[in-house]
């Protein structure tokens, strides 16, 4: 009979059984009556020879019962039985198994905010890859929109390729202004990344064909939401953006945030109509070497991302050659949402995957801490066990048992883990500032979160529960229950305990290397000086371009205002600057030609600049080490005038005095004035690159958006407001966003870092609080199991000391072993994090030994209590016996 | 059945016995008891119900079949009849009680030749 019939046929199964216990009591009856017997005697002779007929049945149907489901609730309570018997074994396995999957949890589910899931609201959003630009050093650049249609028209590997830039737009006209975060983007963008809108249409791909023709715009959820309070109306009304009449088409879906990780956009405008609401840019569609968009391209079905990313870089390398001039030794590359160099999960892939380890390595310190405190306890249990084996329990049946019981205080780890992960979910913002990332402040716990942790409770059982396990099932239980079975504790148990026990030492010592490791590099990254100074700095930005300014009306307003802030009380200096040191990301570079510098062949020779105003370095505090700074007076009408960095000198000019030297860009020669001190324009772990300042009012730029910066004696705060007052007085239609002390803001890049570094020393702390209570249960077990010999042994005269030696060894052998597994594994974990450590060697001998410091304390500590009760062991007690 | 010295069975002799009485003929359960009653001279204490069980298990191994049938006595019962794993089981069964009673009684005869 199959299993399946089985299950269908049991309610007939058990109907036969009943009636033909029924047939067989009326037939002895009748037999019985046949002898004489009075019918109703009859009956109960009948009953009574045959037993107890309910239990009969029951005894019958338990043979047909599944035997897993049924037994496994009997297992369950069992189980949950002995778990309440030992409530502070039981708590510890919860309670660090809980921390064990919350951590990992959570930082799976940021790395899945951050890396896995880029554009939410994309459907089959694994098939969309990044296209970027790469430049003859082989660093990536964004793509120009000719390249884009180029790409689009010639590449067969995708279904279709889509382009977006992002930048800052104004919604509203002159009266209510609001800044948004906007994708100028390809018609086809919406298509290319399957998002349907919530209403009205996305653009229609015959746009890209007619530039400036169709003044559509499509408006968030959030936006729509926010300004129209979620009118269905708003399809078809005329708002001002950038001051231009643009028509509402549609509404994206709720969970659309545009294309960039981490960004939350609020409109989006087809990219041909950059010349109406920035006119300045509008050549950005005809030259080739703006480079500017990002470029998402969804593979088509049947070819693989390796064969499309070989065809993008013969493509990138064959179009750079055949257009030649700026594009000359250009190429292309394809890579992965998580690996696009746009957006924020750029600087936050090597403190994720560092994190992502670390949990790795402590939920294995937590199952083989659970598999120590099991198998202890599966150890003190074998008489039990060996009982039940002798009285006829299968073996399967205990193995089942000890299972159940690593699953339920796993189910129960998995939960408490869960609960605390919604918790720490929303902690992603210390990683990673709001004003960087303010799509990031939602927790992100969803199913997958949860498949997750399930998962990861599931592994944490079987690692845990089957080593146990299989141990108990093994055991020779007619000995364990001999009587003097336990002067002598099984010797494989003993051994696989130690195992465990040295495992987790190794990778507690591993965690507290890693975690000392990136705390020096994160310590060393602060301490960095940048070249300038934040003490009393505030800035505050401004659009410009979206004020409806034109190239003379801007460098007037923001003289206008750089003054107005400089006579605010308590302001010492004041100035502006299109780019703020040690920005996210960002910054722009011009191709120079450097008088009497002959470049080598393939040289790259563009070059990181910053457009500043006068009174930017004194505003700073960037040291002049030769000539001077800009002036008032460096302006379209005067000489085009330089002032670069030292490493500039140093690079191209070999020790030669750089003033009076000219330098060629955008089309005209500029003569070096002034040599500024190196500051850290990218990053504070960079080394010292050529770098070079030229004047905002003598440079042509794209767009106008400016920064101001104020230094105070007043409290940074006041600095701040004194620039919102200043924009405000000049022009009150100009909205200043971002204002905030310098420090805050050059702070953000380092949060990242820093929150790992924290979090990785935490967690170094837990797995080494794990060791410790994995070695206190050896050791005190061995203590509780050696009494006896003990005994004996102070009963033949041993002294205090030698008792403590005979516990003391076992803890020494084992942290001997624990030390050398985890320095070993140090090393080669230092091998894989070397590139992304600052400062420090990855075999830093202090960290390394304060590493062995604290776990042989923590050993110390662990063995304390079972030491001392081994010595207070009184031999007329224990010898005496049970 | 007042025998005061009739003896408990140990594990798996009735199933061996219901096979063997089945290797005769198929029967019910009733007529079975009544096969084992006869058959022992009353020597064995089987409480009649528990031959239910012991049917139950037998046919979940596969070792016997059953069917509705009628009786003698013009009753619809269970006719029980031994399957040919049944018959391979009993042989083995068998020898091995055969070879643990020649043992016990090896044992038990110690001296007393």
């Amino acid at each position: 009979m199959t299993l399946l019939n089985r299950l269908f046929h049991r309610r007939r199964l058990y109907d036969d059984l009943d009636e033909e216990i029924r047939v067989h009591l009326e037939q002895r009856a009748d037999d019985l009556s046949a002898r004489g017997m009075s019918r109703k005697d009859a009956l109960i002779e009948a009953r009574r020879a045959f037993g107890n007929v309910t239990n009969i049945q029951e005894r019958g149907r338990d043979t047909w019962q599944w035997p897993t489901l049924d037994s496994f609730f009997r297992d369950a309570r069992f189980a949950l039985r002995q778990l309440r018997r030992t409530p502070a074994l039981t708590a510890i396995i919860v309670t660090t198994l809980g921390i064990g999957i919350a951590a990992s949890a959570t930082v799976f589910s940021w790395t899945r905010a951050i890396l896995l899931d880029p554009i939410p609201g994309a459907a089959r959003p694994n098939d969309v890859m990044a296209l970027e630009s790469t430049t003859p050093s082989g660093s990536w650049t964004p793509v120009s929109w000719l390249d884009y249609r180029d790409f689009r028209k010639y590449l067969r590997s995708f279904d279709d390729l889509a382009a977006s830039y992002p930048l800052a737009l104004a919604l509203g006209d002159a009266a209510r202004p609001e800044r948004v975060r906007a994708e100028l983007v390809s018609a086809n963008f919406f298509d290319v990344l399957r998002v349907r809108p919530a209403l009205g249409r996305v653009f229609t791909a015959a746009l890209d064909d007619a530039p400036g023709s169709q003044p559509l715009a499509i408006i968030s959820h959030a936006l729509w939401q926010r300004r129209w309070r979620g009118d269905t109306a708003v399809i078809g009304q005329v708002v001002e953006i950038n001051r231009f009449p643009f028509t509402i088409a549609g509404v994206a879906p709720k969970n659309f945030r545009g294309s960039l990780p981490g960004e939350d956009v609020q409109l989006w405008v087809p990219a041909t109509m950059v010349g109406q609401i920035m006119p300045t840019v509008s050549s950005m569609l005809r030259d080739r070497d703006w480079r500017t968009f990002r470029v998402l391209a969804r593979v088509a079905d049947g070819r693989t991302t390796q064969s499309a990313a070989d065809e993008v870089r013969r493509f990138g390398t064959f179009m750079s050659n055949v257009n030649g001039g700026r594009s000359k030794g250009m190429s292309a590359m394809l890579l992965p949402l998580w690996r696009s160099h746009w957006g924020i999960q750029d600087g936050l892939r090597a403190p994720l995957m560092v994190l992502l380890g670390a949990c790795a390595l402590v939920l294995l310190v937590v199952c083989a801490n659970m598999a120590t405190l099991l198998l202890t306890r599966a150890t003190a249990r074998r008489r039990e066990l060996a009982l039940r084996m002798a009285l006829g329990a299968p073996r399967a049946r205990l193995l089942r048992q000890l299972l159940t019981e690593a699953s339920i205080l796993a189910v129960a780890g998995a939960a408490l883990g869960l609960v605390c992960t919604f918790w720490f979910a929303r902690s992603l913002h210390l990683l990673v500032p709001q004003f960087a990332a303010p799509s990031l402040i939602d927790p992100h716990v969803d199913a997958a979160v949860v498949g997750f942790t399930i998962a990861l409770a599931c592994g944490a059982t079987l690692l845990a529960g089957i080593a146990p396990a299989l141990h108990g099932s093994r055991e020779r239980f007619d000995e364990s229950l001999r009587d003097g079975a336990r002067l002598s504790a099984g010797t494989h148990a003993t051994r696989l305990r130690g195992l465990f026990v040295v495992a987790e030492m190794a990778l507690a010592v591993m965690a507290l290397v890693s975690a000392g490791l990136f705390y020096d590099s994160f310590r060393h990254t602060r301490s960095v000086a940048p070249g300038f100074t934040t003490d009393g700095v505030a800035i505050g930005s401004v659009s410009l371009t979206l004020a409806g300014y034109d190239s003379a009306f801007a460098d007037d307003f923001l003289q206008r205002v750089t003054e107005r802030i400089a006579r605010e009380p308590g302001i010492l200096a004041a100035s502006y600057t299109d780019y703020v040191p040690l920005s996210l990301g960002g910054g722009s570079w011009e191709d120079l030609q450097i008088e009497g510098y002959a470049p080598q062949p393939n040289e790259n020779m563009k070059t990181t600049r910053a457009a500043v105003g006068p009174g930017y370095f004194e505003t700073l505090g960037i040291p002049m080490l030769e000539g001077r700074g800009f002036r008032v007076d460096d302006d379209s009408a005067h000489t085009p005038v330089m002032i670069v960095s030292d490493a500039f000198t140093r690079h191209f000019l070999n020790g030669r005095s750089a003033l009076g030297v000219r330098v060629h860009g955008w089309g005209k020669w500029f003569t070096i004035v002034g040599v500024a001190q190196d500051v850290k324009t990218f990053r504070l772990t960079e080394p010292a690159t050529p770098y070079f300042y030229v004047p905002v009012r003598q440079v042509y730029r794209p767009e106008y958006g400016y920064t101001f910066i104020a230094h105070g004696a007043v409290s940074v705060e006041q600095s701040v407001r004194s620039i919102e007052r200043a924009v405000a007085t000049i022009d009150p239609s100009v909205p200043v966003y971002g204002a905030m002390p310098l420090a805050d803001y050059v702070d953000a890049p380092l949060r990242g870092p820093q929150t790992a570094a924290r979090l990785l020393a935490l967690l170094a702390g837990v797995s080494l609080l794990l060791a410790a209570i994995g070695l206190y249960g050896v050791v005190s077990y061995s203590v509780a199991q050696r009494a006896k010999e003990i005994g004996l042994r102070v009963a033949f005269g041993a002294r205090k000391a030698d008792v403590l030696r005979v516990v003391g060894t076992q803890a020494a052998v084992l942290l001997a072993y624990g030390l050398i597994i985890g320095l070993a594994g140090s090393l080669a974990l230092g091998r894989i994090v070397g590139s992304l450590l600052f400062g420090v060697s990855p075999a830093d001998l202090t960290i390394f030994a304060a590493a062995i410091g604290s776990m042989t304390l923590i050993t110390i500590a662990a063995i304390g209590v079972p030491a001392r009760r081994a010595m207070s062991v009184d031999p007329a007690v224990v010898l005496r016996g049970d | 059945m007042a025998e005061t010295d009739a003896r408990d069975l140990f594990p798996g002799a009735l199933e061996m016995m219901v096979l063997r009485l089945l290797k005769l003929e198929p029967m019910h359960g009733y007529a079975l008891v009544q096969r084992i009653q006869q058959a022992s001279r009353n020597l064995l204490q089987v409480e009649e119900g528990s031959l239910y069980p012991a049917l139950q298990r037998l046919l979940k191994e596969g070792l016997v079949k059953a069917e509705w049938g009628v009786s003698a006595t013009n009753r619809r019962v269970r006719i029980y009849r031994l399957t040919p794993a049944g018959t391979k089981h009993l042989a083995r069964e068998v020898s091995s009680f055969e070879r643990m009673f020649q043992g016990i009684s090896l044992v038990l005869s110690l001296g007393e030749t």
